[in-house]
């Protein structure tokens, strides 16, 4: 793998963190890439110190025509009864349009280091109002109940440099994570324009309340500052109705460094009376992801 | 059962077809009204990458099957947007008459890949206009690929037996690698079933129903089911896998099953009474079926070489 650590998430064990995250080798002759998933194990104690890297992916690419086969990306675990579930975004490639994207469940029995597939098709996939682009899956389990918020593709924008798309976050739930029950209904009201790109849907309960960390961008001319990735923010009391705040997020991309053109792809957890907050800078994460404390809490 | 052939009853090469196509009329599926029969069908036009696209047309026959009324000149339903399941073509297309003001179209719909050819799912467009025309209820499909069925979901057939919609429809199970690099991959699928309540939401059944006769790389497609005095009766197509475009001995033959109870099928190949001819137009092949009844008799729609490239024909159930 060469470039890219993308879209961070973490499994907390007794005395390391374990990040997963999407990395690439380098780009084919036409430019086009392959996302595999790996992981760094960090100290719990310090967590900038690195302990270990995954040797190779936790789960190989899709076989010939299988909705993965392009890509496994991005990754959220969960622990589940002695396993981790993992749900993933796996990517084709398509011929109108570059790409398409449904999600996939993968499932561990050594601890999250590999991951068997639980099927060679997806999970979740596109269905009347959600016609393609199923991604960004967040895996939650509250109660006896699983949730999955994710992205759903919602039109290609023809432009100069070919179609790009956007997308709107959504959510469906589950009695056993398998079998999946949408809501359909985008959860974010938009901020820049109806064709807003919402991305990330990272919810954490804190505080007796639900808080969604999220991204959004300009759904075109966005690959640099100006229309670029920010990360934005959302509180709900059910989880089902959201209340967008983007203003209370606390956090802007800096001045200078890796993470002043943009901030995108949050991800936020409580670790030993800190909350953390895992990011992707420039380049939505070519040159790796940082993170953030949680310095002052007011809801 | 013993089929009486009628010969090729509909050329698109005879006629002027809607949205520039020409050539190709594959899949004929019909609704029989008070004085005509509607039997759709997809035909194709080359897109600018010179590869086909598939568009849904019909063409009303007196219900002797004999004669042409006439033919639809217009847009029934236009293929899906840009990134959509069905951009790339609508074949088949799969009409049930839901009651007086609807008519229900099930979509089996194509969009071009980049490793493999294609891809497909099931959608619905729904009619009020007593099948003149075809609105989709919505840009993404009904029926996609789950955990165990990959890829390759097509093919849909819908009746509504009692207060349940079954829908028969197939599944991928398989790209098979080709032997030299430069040739595409070859696909393997089979038969599957899923119901509902209301013909939008569907639960899959998960398995093939359907064995396999020539190995389990044999090729299901088109399934056509009636229910007549209490069995269900299936007609399809099976082909081999590989080199079956051009081969006789692998290219698509008419199979059967049947049931009591819609859950265990018992199939019989030799039972389905019709097979292709020694010339002519269905003498290399015979796929894409569709049974319907019309005036107390039953039919078989098929298509004949070349997949439906010159047409299709009908049979008349003897007994």
């Amino acid at each position: 793998m060469k470039e890219f650590a993308q879209a961070p998430a973490v499994l907390i064990f007794d005395t390391f963190i374990r990040v997963y995250f999407s990395c690439r080798p380098s780009p084919d002759a036409h430019g086009q890439y392959l996302s595999y998933t790996g992981f760094v194990d960090l100290d719990r104690k310090n967590i900038s110190t690195i302990i270990n890297i995954s040797r190779k992916p936790i789960l190989p690419l899709g076989s010939r025509g299988a909705f993965d086969e392009f890509g496994i990306y991005p990754v959220s675990v969960i622990k589940h009864d002695n396993q981790v579930r993992a749900y993933y975004g796996g990517w084709t490639r398509c011929e109108s349009v570059p790409f398409n994207v449904a999600i996939g469940c993968a499932v561990s029995h050594d601890e999250g280091k590999t991951f068997t597939r639980i099927g060679n098709g997806p999970v979740l996939s596109y269905s009347p109002d959600e016609p393609f682009i199923l991604s960004g899956p967040k895996i939650r389990k509250f109660g006896d109940q699983w949730y999955i918020w994710y992205i759903a593709g919602k039109k290609w924008i023809l432009t100069d440099t070919g179609p790009e798309p956007t997308y709107k976050i959504r959510m469906a739930t589950s009695l056993d994570g398998i079998h999946w029950k949408k809501i359909n209904k985008d959860l974010i009201e938009n901020k820049i324009d109806e064709d807003e790109a919402q991305a990330s849907p990272d919810v954490f309960f804190y505080d007796n309340l639900f808080h969604m960390f999220f991204c959004y961008r300009h759904s075109i001319n966005f690959r640099g500052k100006n229309g670029g990735y920010r990360i934005g923010y959302a509180f709900s009391q059910d989880m089902f109705s959201w209340t967008r705040a983007d203003e209370k997020a606390g956090i802007d991309v800096s001045q200078f460094g890796w993470d002043s053109e943009m901030i995108a792809y949050p991800h936020v957890f409580k670790l030993d009376r800190q909350v953390y907050m895992l990011y992707l800078g420039n380049h939505v994460g070519k040159y790796g992801f940082g993170a953030a404390r949680l310095e002052d809490y007011s809801s | 059962m013993k089929w009486i052939k009628l010969g090729k009853i509909f050329d698109p090469m005879d006629h002027i077809l809607p949205n520039n196509c020409r050539e190709f009329a594959q899949s004929p599926q019909a609704l029989v009204y008070d004085s005509f029969v509607r039997i759709y069908f997809s035909t194709r036009m080359k897109d600018e990458t010179d590869k086909f696209l598939s568009h849904v047309a019909f063409v009303d026959f007196d219900k002797t099957l004999q004669n042409i009324i006439s033919i639809s000149q217009h847009t029934i339903l236009p293929l899906g947007r840009l990134g959509c399941y069905d951009e790339h073509g609508i074949f088949p297309f799969n009409v049930m008459r839901v009651d007086r003001e609807t008519i229900f179209g099930y979509i089996s719909g194509w969009s071009r890949r980049k490793s493999v050819s294609i891809e497909t799912s099931i959608g619905l467009a729904i009619s009020t206009d007593n099948g003149f025309t075809f609105n989709r209820i919505g840009d993404g499909p009904i029926l996609t690929a789950s955990l165990s069925e990959s890829f390759l979901i097509g093919d849909p057939f819908v009746i509504k037996d009692g207060d349940i919609y079954h829908m028969w429809y197939i599944y991928g199970t398989k790209w098979i690698e080709p032997v030299h690099q430069a040739d595409s991959s070859e696909r393997v699928y089979k038969i599957g079933h899923a119901c509902s309540a209301d013909g939008i939401v569907w639960e899959k059944e998960g398995r093939q129903i359907i064995a396999d006769t020539l190995d389990e790389n044999e090729c299901q497609a088109l399934p056509t089911v009636l229910k007549y005095r209490g069995m269900y009766h299936m007609f399809f197509c099976y082909r081999a896998a590989i080199d079956f475009r051009k081969n006789k001995t692998k290219s698509y033959r008419i199979g059967y099953a049947y049931s009591m109870n819609c859950a265990t099928w018992t199939r019989d190949d030799t039972l389905a009474g019709i097979d292709p001819s020694c010339s002519g137009w269905d003498s290399e092949m015979m796929c894409y079926p569709h049974i319907f009844l019309c005036e107390n008799k039953m039919y078989m729609l098929y298509n004949g070489n070349e997949f439906g490239r010159s047409g299709f024909g009908a049979a008349l159930l003897e007994s």
